[in-house]
């Protein structure tokens, strides 16, 4: 990955047609990292007893969305999926497991304690007030705790977010910050439409669209 | 052992101790003093068998400035459980270690010691447990203050 994403822009665009290929492999690098999302188990508290063990189980079962693949170290994982309260004394640790994890990493703080503290947010000696406060987080999943509908959202909403987000001639750069709030009368019948729907999209690759990408791209570059 | 042989039995080995009403789980108050003493001998005796100290915590009782300091025992041969409850001042805090009688108590009064500041006389090894070891105050307490807490707006 290192290879494409360092030196191919810079072989590339000047070959003609060479940009039509650049957006074709960003579609093809967003797409696969996406649909592999590999989770580190970090679960501090009752979340984790939703998001890691509910949602792993067979009755919801994370794997069709290809994030079952549960990783205890950070080097092996893309995600971070803060299900828990952090205090004071995890704070130090979660940032390390976080500059552990490689490029692109993914952040979800899924419940009210990973948001803002939630019940501990006052009168308390210890409990960080938001994992936001400690590393940059990407999706923020509402819930006391959240239940598998409410985190496949998140998830779902993050998929989305990295589909439409990095380009190899754009690294690192991130939309901001979503809330996946479930929406009102959203139920599980629906997310799994909407993730048979994605996966059908993914499945037929929109070439028009990339085409007219590049030839727009190529145009420019022909001007400049 | 039901409840009222139970309490007989502890109270004829201890007659300081009496009897606290309305409790779900038979309770007595022990005078600080006598502590170590009848949590040996309860641990002892053949009838009784009190082999294990479940949890031992703490309550700040601030209007009445007294700590109470609970240890709930149990006896894993005979099925049976007993809490002794014991009232210190709030403003001297040391009580006796059980460290010799139970081994765990060394862990469950660190623990204690961390967030209510408790003094646990003859403790081999009277260390924070859960907290960084420069931390202020004990946060348990019910004056406990500090600039990191957030008070709930009205």
């Amino acid at each position: 990955m290192g290879v494409i994403t360092d030196k191919l822009p810079g072989v590339l665009e000047p070959v003609p047609g060479g940009s039509v290929l650049l957006t074709a492999v960003d579609q093809l690098i967003n797409w696969s990292r996406s649909n592999s999302l590999w989770p580190l188990t970090f679960g501090t508290s009752c979340c984790a007893i939703e998001v890691m063990m509910a949602t792993g189980a067979a009755r919801h079962d994370l794997a069709r969305f290809g994030a079952e693949v549960a990783r205890p170290s950070p080097r092996q994982a893309d995600l971070l999926v803060i299900a828990g309260t952090i205090v004071k004394r995890m704070a130090p640790r979660l940032r390390t497991l976080y500059e552990q994890m490689a490029e692109p990493r993914y952040v979800m703080a899924t419940g009210s304690c990973a948001i803002c503290g939630g019940p501990f947010m006052y009168h308390s000696y210890t409990t960080v007030r938001g994992a936001d406060e400690i590393i940059p987080v990407d999706v923020y999943v509402p819930g006391c705790p959240p239940r598998p509908e409410a985190f496949f959202y998140g998830l779902l909403t993050l998929q989305k977010m990295i589909k439409e987000g990095e380009s190899i001639r754009h690294p690192g750069e991130r939309r901001r910050p979503v809330l996946a709030a479930l929406p009102e009368g959203m139920t599980l019948d629906d997310i799994r439409k909407e993730m048979q729907d994605l996966l059908s999209h993914d499945a037929n690759v929109n070439m028009a669209a990339a085409v007219a990408e590049g030839a727009r791209y190529s145009s420019e570059l022909k001007d400049f | 052992m039901d409840a009222l042989n139970l309490i007989a039995a502890v109270q004829a080995l201890q007659p300081d101790a009496k009897v606290r009403e309305q409790t779900d789980q038979p309770t007595l108050i022990v005078p600080a003093h006598a502590l170590v003493a009848l949590a040996r001998q309860l641990r002892d005796d053949p009838t009784l068998r009190f082999d294990l100290l479940e949890t031992h915590t703490a309550v700040d009782w601030l209007d009445e400035d007294r700590f109470e300091l609970l240890y709930l025992l149990a006896s894993v041969p005979l099925g049976h459980h007993l809490t002794l409850s014991v009232s210190i001042d709030r403003d001297e805090p040391v009580v006796p270690t059980l460290c010799e009688v139970y081994p765990i108590a060394q862990w469950l009064e660190r623990e204690v010691y961390d967030m209510f500041g408790i003094l646990y006389d003859n403790h081999p090894d009277l260390r924070r447990l859960f907290l960084e070891d420069d931390w202020v105050g004990f946060p348990l307490r019910k004056d406990y203050e500090d600039d990191f807490m957030l008070e709930r707006p009205e």
